[in-house]
């Protein structure tokens, strides 16, 4: 009975907060920048096709924060306003890396799959 | 790389979890430059400002909704639940004092004990001598063919091998000293050392003020500058108030003058973890330190020296140890021209030998190993019975919380986080019983140590207990182990049921429940088990005890004051010196109170012995222990007169030899015959003594021995020109004021001898069955709250069982069950725990009982009686502990127990 209550807690995998994630890190990863800067940079980058909630870009950038991904330090804006810049850390960088190839052979295996269903 | 990120993340995590009003305004000055960038954007857009702040929130999500989902983030889950687990437990147990204060008083109890124990383990057997390289230290013994090895060197001995610097870089020696110091009045008795010419280099310890001794001091005569010493801080600290200027003053050393050369730190101990030297003294010096004694002239008769050595780097134990073999024969026959002697070593396969040494050497290790190890099992046993307990009263607890367990599980809480939180409430049971136990454990050590040190038979025994880092390893393994042991089980148990059983039944008696009630059954079996083989244990040495104090000593002690004066070192000898000791025993007799005066050589139960080979003449030779005694000794002493007469002043050298002998003695030289008037011969001395009186045998060495054969000669004939004596005085009434007296009689007829020291033969007597009083002392405490433990566990657990049973018992009440029949039943409960416990407890109190066998006096580990006794106590507590839940369940009234449901 036990597993049926731990089952009932865990969630399921949140496929679109593990994008977020990866896409963070990549803009990170050129330089660092607070919080609305990155949703500014978000929304060009990604454009129309992957809509991101601002509701959820906090959470996100605060989770990778606790992981040691990324690290926070306050700096003056160019209107002089104090904000809380992220940058990436040595870790996250190699999770960048990791994830990016993650990315390419799941999408590479994924077309993979959808070809070989146009070919019958 | 890994690792630092999530200490970083880890400080990160603690920083919010202390720096809560920080975290919640930077949370909250982020979200609003969001916001606030957000709604100039809108605004540049051509929005209205109300329009823009209300379209930001609304994209944003709403500040507090995102600050909440944010907090939740930063949270640091494991430390938060763990505090609110570890208030939770704090106020469950504050509810239940009485659970509780039995559970840290159990918990500290057994931690104490064995804490303290245990420091005295390792202050004795374990730690290192505080010096340099300790480990290259090795300790050297003499393998002659004997059961043990000979520890003792001769001055020939350790000469030979002093300069064997192939595989030793120095090899020293050292003898623990009673130096007597010239101070203000008169002379003063300080503990010293004689060392060699290589003990402060080997020791590698640099001097706090000064040089120490080198092979240079350690010549008759001393170095060209003159005879050195070298004190301790204390002494310094003591004797010369810490003065600047020590350094080159003089110290009078047994009336010679030595020049002070060098102050050792305090944590300099020398090569003997028991003792604490304040002058350690050349060796060479020891004609002079020593007189009129000279160990050095005594050759192979003298064996005074212990010997270490370190060895060179590189070489091992082995190597060492080959050298040495190589090395004994030649040694052996420099030693001496004796040739039985060298014959008689040779028949033994005489050599040297070498021991790991870091940690010093001491005769103390050899004498309480034993006696160590037996009460460091009776700790573990009580600390072993203390966790049982508790585990059985958790486990009881846990059955009766079985229904808010279920409940917390059924809504949603983890199995694990349950047991997180039932491990929290005994791991803090755990620490603040060990914190208890270990703040108890140095007080504990430190009268254990002194009652156990007190029968040695030099009473100098200093001990290092203080709590050090392998102590504190120690304990802390004892608490962690105790918490797992004490926690995990009943933690387990108690939320490893099926919840709806648990919810449904409540107090139901059920049929579920029997299977899992085997556990604590064999928990309190085990508890019960225990108890008995400690209590057995204590019985056997309890009853070896009163024993020896009955067989008795073949003396009266009560009443009589033993006074030692020391005077080898003043001017008067022989005859001159008699009259003193006559003066000061008349001087003594004028003391109110006090009944006879006389004198003896050798205290007896000391430990010391003196002996010889006598026959009658033409008859065969035996060994005879000797005493010398003055007159009235055995008036003084009650040992029975049986023929003849006491000594008298008047038995000089010139009237004659005399010699009083025990019975044993009379019979052994004279059997069958009347010893009065006869004679005894020493034949390797040549010489012939007339037996003036018979008397009673009384114990010599120790009270363990049955009485020696032994003989008394008169102080007026003894050999020794300046014999230091001990005044015997028996006394009525207060002994106190006697101890005055004699330091004044004394300063009058001998004004340079130290002051007398004054002791009462029953506390010599206590001293010799020290660590048999000790251990069964001790047995008997222990035993005692093995006792107290178990019936709390019996009461305990019956209790809490029976309070589960309230409506099965109203209902067979209700059924026409008697008042009577539900005492019985619940009785039987622990009436079969504790006799299938006692079984298997008598068991092992019969095998345990044999590693006692060396420290009981006349009593068999398997004495019937006793073990019948322990078993009968063990049953009359565990029947008074069954029997207060029993008549409490058949108090139940029917009505009230089945409308509770």
């Amino acid at each position: 009975m036990s597993s049926v209550t731990e089952r009932n807690m865990s969630k399921p995998p949140d496929f679109v907060q593990g994008t977020l994630d990866v896409l963070i890190l990549k803009i990170l990863a050129l330089e660092p920048l607070h919080g609305w800067a990155i949703s500014q940079r978000l929304k060009a980058v990604s454009g129309h096709v992957l809509q991101v909630s601002e509701g959820s870009l906090y959470p996100a950038l605060h989770k990778l924060e606790v992981t040691g991904w990324i690290t926070a330090k306050w700096r003056p804006t160019e209107n002089n306003r104090r904000a809380k810049f992220y940058s990436l850390t040595p870790s996250g960088q190699r999770a960048l890396k990791d994830q990016v190839a993650d990315w390419d052979r799941l999408s590479g295996a994924v077309s993979l799959v959808l070809r070989l269903g146009e070919a019958k | 790389m890994k690792i630092r990120h999530r200490l970083s993340s880890l400080l990160l995590r603690v920083r919010t979890l202390f720096d809560k009003r920080h975290v919640e305004e930077e949370l909250d000055e982020e979200l609003r430059f969001h916001l606030d960038s957000q709604v100039e954007q809108l605004l540049s857009q051509g929005m209205s400002a109300s329009e823009a702040r209300s379209t930001a929130m609304k994209l944003l999500g709403g500040i507090e909704r995102q600050k909440e989902q944010l907090r939740e983030l930063w949270q640091f889950r494991a430390v938060e639940n763990f505090l609110r687990d570890m208030s939770f437990s704090a106020r469950l147990l504050r509810k239940s004092p009485g659970f509780t204060a039995v559970a840290l008083l159990t918990l500290a109890l057994g931690v104490g004990a064995n804490t303290a124990v245990f420091s005295l383990i390792n202050g004795l057997l374990l730690r290192p001598l505080p010096v340099p390289h300790a480990g290259q230290l090795a300790v050297l013994r003499i393998e002659e063919g004997g059961p043990e090895p000979n520890y003792s060197f001769c001055t020939p001995f350790f000469r030979g091998l002093e300069n064997r610097h192939d595989v030793f870089a120095e090899v020293f020696a050292y003898n623990a000293d009673t130096l007597q110091v010239q101070g203000g009045s008169g002379n003063e008795n300080i503990r010293g050392m004689l060392v060699s010419g290589q003990f402060f280099p080997a020791l590698q310890t640099t001097p706090l003020m000064g040089r120490y001794l080198t092979p240079e001091d350690d010549r008759t005569g001393g170095s060209a500058a003159g005879l050195a010493v070298v004190i301790s801080e204390r002494f310094w600290e003591n004797w010369f108030n810490r003065a600047p200027d020590v350094l080159g003053r003089k110290l009078v050393i047994a009336n010679v003058p030595f020049t002070v050369v060098g102050v050792m730190p305090k944590q300099f101990i020398g090569a003997d973890p028991t003792q604490r030297p304040e002058i350690f003294a050349p060796l060479s010096a020891d004609p002079i330190i020593d007189a009129p004694r000279n160990h050095i002239d005594a050759g192979i008769n003298a064996w005074w020296l212990t010997v270490v050595a370190r060895l060179q780097p590189g070489v091992s134990l082995e190597q060492a140890n080959a050298a040495l073999l190589t090395i004994s024969g030649p040694i052996l026959h420099e030693a001496s021209t004796d040739s039985s002697f060298i014959a008689d070593e040779e028949k033994g396969h005489f050599h040297f030998a070498a021991e790991p040494g870091s940690r010093g050497f001491t005769y103390a290790r050899m004498l309480f190993r034993k006696a160590l190890v037996a009460m460091f099992s009776m700790c573990g046993g009580i600390l072993l019975l203390a966790c049982l307990n508790l585990t059985s009263l958790l486990m009881a607890r846990g059955a009766a919380r079985e229904r808010e367990l279920a409940m917390r599980l059924a809504m949603g809480a983890t199995r694990r986080r349950l047991i997180h939180q039932l491990l929290v409430e005994s791991l803090l049971i755990a620490t603040v019983g060990t914190a208890l136990g270990l703040a108890a454990a140095p007080l504990v050590s430190r009268s254990l140590g002194a009652m156990l040190m007190s029968g040695s038979a030099s009473q100098s025994v200093m001990l290092d207990t203080s709590l050090d880092m392998r102590v504190f390893l120690f304990a802390a393994f004892i608490a962690v182990t105790a918490a797992v042991l004490i926690g995990l089980v009943p933690a387990l148990q108690a939320t490893g049921g099926d919840l709806n059983d648990h919810i449904k039944e409540g107090q139901h008696a059920s049929k579920t429940h029997e299977r899992r009630r085997i556990l604590p059954r064999v928990l309190m079996a085990s508890e019960v088990a225990l108890a008995l083989v400690l209590v057995a244990g204590a019985a056997l040495l309890a009853t070896s005890l009163v024993r020896l104090y009955k067989s008795g000593a073949g003396f009266d002690p009560t009443g009589v004051v033993n006074i030692a004066f020391s005077m080898d070192k003043q001017q008067l000898e022989g005859d001159q010196l008699m009259q003193i000791y006559r003066q000061l025993g008349e001087g003594l007799s004028h003391q109110p109170g006090v009944r006879s005066v006389s004198f003896q050589f050798i205290v007896p139960l000391s430990d010391r012995g003196w002996n010889g080979v006598y026959s009658a003449p033409g008859g065969s030779s035996h060994l005879i222990f000797l005493n010398s005694v003055g007159p009235n000794y055995f008036e003084t002493m009650r040992i029975p007169l049986h023929l003849g007469r006491e000594f008298q002043w008047s038995d000089t050298k010139d009237s004659g030899l005399k010699m009083i002998l025990n019975q044993s003695a009379a019979k052994l030289l004279f059997p069958r015959r009347n010893a009065l008037r006869q004679q005894v011969v020493n034949p390797r001395e040549k010489t012939s003594y007339e037996v003036v009186a018979v008397v009673g045998d009384a114990k010599y060495r120790d009270m363990r021995s049955p009485p020696p054969p032994a003989g008394y000669v008169p102080i007026t004939q003894d050999l020794q020109k300046k014999p230091s004596l001990n005044a015997v005085v028996r006394v009525d009434g207060s002994q106190a004021p006697l101890a005055a007296a004699a330091r004044s009689i004394a300063a009058r007829l001998a004004p340079t001898i130290p002051a007398p020291v004054m002791t009462t033969l029953d506390e010599v007597l206590n001293n010799s069955i020290g660590p048999q009083r000790m251990m069964a002392l001790l047995a008997l405490f222990f035993a005692g709250c093995a006792l107290l433990v178990t019936a709390i566990g019996l009461y305990g657990t019956l209790a809490y069982t029976t309070a589960r049973r309230t409506s099965e018992i109203g209902i067979r009440m209700a059924l026409g069950a008697q008042r009577s029949g539900v005492v019985a039943m619940i009785f039987r409960e622990n009436a079969l725990v504790a006799g299938i416990g006692s079984g298997a407890g008598l068991a092992a109190a019969v095998l345990a009982s044999r590693a006692l066998a060396s420290f009981l006096y006349e009593t068999s580990p398997r004495d019937p009686w006793v073990l019948v006794a322990s078993v009968a106590t063990l049953t009359a507590i565990a029947s008074a502990a069954s029997l207060l839940p029993a008549l409490r369940a058949a108090r139940i009234e029917p009505i009230t127990a089945i409308r509770c449901e």
